[in-house]
């Protein structure tokens, strides 16, 4: 009797999922696992301030139960990081020191939190909200938090720092519009988004770079540029997202800032597959790699990914430009043009 | 008032992984903290190779009657028999596991693998601390310990002491492996491991007890009251569960004048007892299941010929050899029925550890008193659960000397099967001035001479049915609990199943269900006036027990005039209260 395929997906996002279903609807019998170095079931990130704040509870920030894993054949493996890859022999090495086999990979390990070169040493005093785990922690915290200060930023920054003024806290913004992810803003735009939240109270300050960041007791002491000190009692950074790739690197997998796959999305190795924000994906009328941001994308990636591993020829395409609406200024983006460091 | 602390510990790896011993040092040592303990282990049969193993242990500043059904704590010593105890431990439990074995583990040998959303697993590099406390991997099991005493809050430096004592034999290279394995564990956990857990032992409220406490097993229990209550003589072959009875008096009995014999099986054992108590001394045999089964024509001698014999069946996984590590409660019709011809005998069932002790010191009364054998039930579970008890009370005087010897106008015709309105006859120890006698398993004249003649053999038989039924007065009557009138349902169990039965009738009521609950002492001769008005008080009869018929239940049910409810299990591990609670749950609707 012949050996069941077994598709693994490493990451429990939304295009692992979609990868996993269109594998599911469309392979019966395979083996499917899902790994997932998270311990939450598969949420919406852009909820995660919703979470913290109360609005929602932790079933609502759910896409997907447990349960709904199990009764669609496919093995949810949570909190179990994979360490290396061996195309070769087609195996994985977790960090708990187990050895898994694949017949056909899936990497849509999502992205991580990006801190600007300039930032870098003082990494260890950022805390993050990257995951759940992230958010849970921030719960916790937010009751003893009186003047935090955000570095931004991103879009989630920004929801984070209005949540942040929502709960009467006294916080300051520190606005990189230069950076701002995933777009960039220009003076003007950076200019009418600072007026539009301080008028929410919230102390924003654009175009006046941190310096040097210290601590005194509990607390953080930034200096920026111009020499003016904000002190804050907890201190977060936004500065959008790259691909989380890290533990790929030396498998032999192509990489450059996020995994070269094709225009079908397959890697350097015939069974791989990448799709969603890792994915740094060869565009043919650009003739040039891309990667994209946003839900849809990943779902239409995670989908594609998997009709191609199962034998398909389907090309992705790019999502039509998508309008962000931030703080009443209209931004279009779609396709993330720019690889930021 | 202080929060309610209950928790279940299991540790699991392979044997010769130090497993057992893990449990046996935790238990004892929260033992010592004044905790409540209810333990119990389960390993393989095998005395040499590397089959599963678990130390489970129930830790509360409650009262606890039951070991609990799942674990809140797994600690996976070895990883392929740790899962397949993974479905065990609770939804929102803890594992502690390895996660830096000495080589990658194969697809799905890993059991941090097949942990599940809602169990919070810590790893801990086990082999790698061990390795550099000890220079070997094998005090990994001291390493897990001493994670436990960091990640829960347990006093680490009386914890290290307890180690000490637990090895103050060894030497010093085992002493100093143990504690520094221990230590590299605690402080690995306090210094890589945020708690996220809510469990603590600390402050756990419990009052330093008035009385001396003591941590005790059940066969340690009827070993201590087989010296205290003097026996003279233990002839026994070693059979799990029962052998660490014949271990504990073979180092205690010599010194006190006693003698242990391994004999050369379970026949030879029964019949050096029998001959002992001949012979006018106190003596008994421990064994199980396939040993029992041998001694049954031997014991019927003792029934026949009037003999002191006390037999200690800690039952197994049967038939045959059976499942010699697992607990079951199958023997009771071998206990109760086994054997040729109407042959009455005694047989005490004991529920706790405290009893353990106070049915062996009953046992040794009864034998002597009523002339005949006596076996006390106890189960695998029960010879090897770990309890922390208030010291025992050494037996009365009464208890220490019950032979009816015969008096001067006896020994002028003796008469050592006289017909009496108890049923028991004055005996004369061998040796005794006018007292011989001819002693038989014939059926036999009250001078003990071999009559076959109908009339002898029904007074005979009436004699020793009779003194049975009078030794019913001397055993405790049934403990009862709960609801005393409109009772819902009434659940009636033995044996070790009593505590888990208890607890499930305490919860029950919580639930608002009319429970009440009773366990008899005596399985032969039944306390049968007690267990009919329980039953009539009950509108549903449930008994739970440990075997596939439901022998208990049988045994009642000419007593009882009602349908009985059978809850039986035979899975080698003590019934679940939680198992008992939802069977009341389900015949109550």
């Amino acid at each position: 009797m012949p050996k069941k395929d077994h598709y693994v997906i490493i990451g429990n996002g939304p295009a692992g999922n979609k990868a996993a279903d269109v594998l599911r609807e469309n392979d019966r019998n395979a083996r499917i696992t899902i790994l997932s170095d998270e311990h939450f079931s598969f949420y919406y990130r852009h909820k995660l301030c919703d979470f913290m704040s109360g609005v929602i509870d932790e079933d609502t920030l759910k896409v997907k139960f447990y349960k709904e894993y199990k009764e669609k054949n496919i093995r949810l493996r949570l909190g179990q990081r994979v360490e290396k890859i061996d195309p070769d022999s087609k195996t994985l090495f977790l960090k708990h020191m187990e050895k898994l086999r694949y017949t056909k990979l899936i990497l849509a390990v999502g992205s991580a939190p990006r801190v600007l070169p300039s930032l870098l040493r003082y990494k260890d005093y950022f805390t993050f909200m990257s995951n759940y785990n992230d958010a849970a922690n921030v719960k916790s915290m937010l009751e003893n938090i009186k003047n935090p200060i955000v570095i931004g930023g991103d879009l989630i920054g920004i929801n984070f720092i209005k949540m942040l003024s929502r709960l009467k806290k006294k916080a300051t913004f520190f606005m990189y519009y230069k950076s701002f992810w995933p777009f960039d803003l220009d003076i003007k735009k950076a200019d009418a988004i600072r007026l539009s939240l301080e008028k929410n109270n919230i102390k924003t300050i654009s175009g006046d770079p941190v310096k040097t960041i210290s601590r005194r007791d509990a607390d953080y002491i930034i200096e920026t540029e111009s020499g003016r000190e904000i002190e804050g009692d907890a201190l977060f950074s936004f500065m959008g997202r790259i691909p989380n790739i890290q533990f790929i690197k030396g498998s032999g997998i192509d990489t450059e800032r996020g995994i070269l796959v094709n225009e079908y999305l397959q890697a350097n190795y015939k069974d791989i597959y990448a799709c969603g924000d890792c994915a740094q994906i060869y565009n043919l009328e650009l003739k040039d790699y891309w990667i994209s941001i946003g839900w849809e994308n990943s779902i239409l990636q995670g989908e594609v990914a998997a009709y191609n591993l199962l034998g398909e020829h389907r090309i992705i395409k790019p999502m039509s430009k998508k309008i962000f609406n931030v703080e009443g200024i209209k931004v279009k983006t779609s396709w993330w043009n720019q690889l930021k460091t | 008032m202080a929060r309610k602390i209950d928790l279940v510990i299991e540790i699991c790896g392979s044997a010769g992984e130090g497993t057992i011993s893990a449990g046996e040092i935790l238990s004892r040592f929260m033992s010592s903290q004044g905790f409540e303990i209810m333990s119990f282990d389960t390993y393989p049969s095998e005395i040499r190779g590397f089959g599963k193993c678990v130390a489970h242990s129930r830790i509360s500043n409650q009262k606890i009657f039951s070991p609990g059904k799942n674990a809140d704590v797994l600690v996976a010593l070895n990883d392929v028999h740790s899962i397949s105890q993974l479905p065990f431990l609770k939804e929102t439990g803890i594992l502690i596991f390895d996660n830096k074995p000495l080589r990658y583990h194969e697809e799905d040998k890993s059991i941090a693998g097949w942990v599940e959303p809602g169990i919070i697993s810590y790893g801990i590099p086990l082999h790698e601390l061990a390795q550099r406390a000890a220079g070997s991997s094998r005090g990994r099991n001291m390493v897990a310990l001493g994670a436990i005493a960091s990640l829960f809050g347990i006093n680490a430096k009386a914890f290290e002491e307890s180690i000490i004592k637990r090895y103050s034999k060894k030497s010093r290279i085992v002493i100093d492996s143990n504690v520094n394995s221990f230590i590299e564990g605690y402080k690995w956990a306090k210094e890589n491991i945020t708690k996220i857990n809510g469990i603590s032992f600390e402050s756990p409220g419990i009052k330093p007890s008035r009385k001396k406490r003591e941590i005790i097993n059940g066969n340690e229990a009827v070993a201590r009251a087989a010296i205290d209550s003097g026996i003279h003589l233990f002839a026994g072959y070693p059979i799990t569960p029962a052998t660490k009875i014949m271990e504990i008096l073979s180092k205690e009995l010599p010194g006190r004048g006693g003698v242990v014999i391994q004999t050369e099986d379970e026949i030879s054992a029964i019949g050096n007892v029998i001959g002992a108590g001949f012979a006018g001394k106190r003596a008994m045999t421990a064994t199980s299941g396939p040993g029992f089964s041998l001694m049954t024509e031997l014991g019927n001698l003792a029934i026949m010929a009037e003999v002191p014999a006390v037999i200690v069946n800690s039952q197994r996984g049967g038939p045959s050899t059976g499942l010699p590590t697992k607990t079951e409660q199958s023997d009771l019709n071998i206990a109760v029925k086994g054997g040729s011809g109407d042959s009455y005998r005694i047989v005490l069932a004991p529920t706790t550890v405290e009893e353990c002790y106070e049915c062996t010191c009953l046992a040794l009364y009864l034998a002597e008193k009523y002339q005949t054998l006596v076996v006390l039930l106890l189960d695998f579970f029960l010879s090897n659960s770990i309890r922390n008890i208030d010291s025992p009370k050494k037996p009365a005087i009464k208890l220490l000397d019950a032979n009816k010897a015969p008096g001067n106008r006896d020994l002028k015709s003796y008469k050592r099967y006289k017909i009496t309105g108890t049923g028991i006859s004055p005996r004369a120890i061998p040796g005794t001035p006018g007292g011989m006698f001819v002693s038989t398993g014939l059926e036999h004249s009250e001078e003990g001479l071999p009559r076959y003649d109908s009339e002898t053999h029904e007074k005979m038989t009436e004699k020793r049915y009779m003194k049975i039924q009078k030794a019913l007065k001397e055993i405790p009557k049934p403990k009862r609990s709960g609801c005393k009138k409109n009772i819902k349902v009434g659940v009636l169990a033995w044996g070790s199943t009593a505590g888990s039965a208890r607890e499930a009738v305490a919860e029950a009521e919580k639930c608002g269900i009319r429970a009440a609950f009773m366990s008899p002492l005596s399985l032969s001769p039944l306390p049968v006036d007690e267990i009919t008005e329980f039953a009539n008080e009950c509108e549903i009869l449930l008994v739970p027990e440990l075997n596939s018929s439901g022998q208990f239940a049988d045994l009642i049910a000419p007593y009882v005039y009602k349908k009985i409810e059978k809850l039986n299990m035979v899975t080698g591990l003590p019934m679940p209260s939680e198992d008992i609670l939802s069977k009341i749950k389900e015949i109550a609707e």
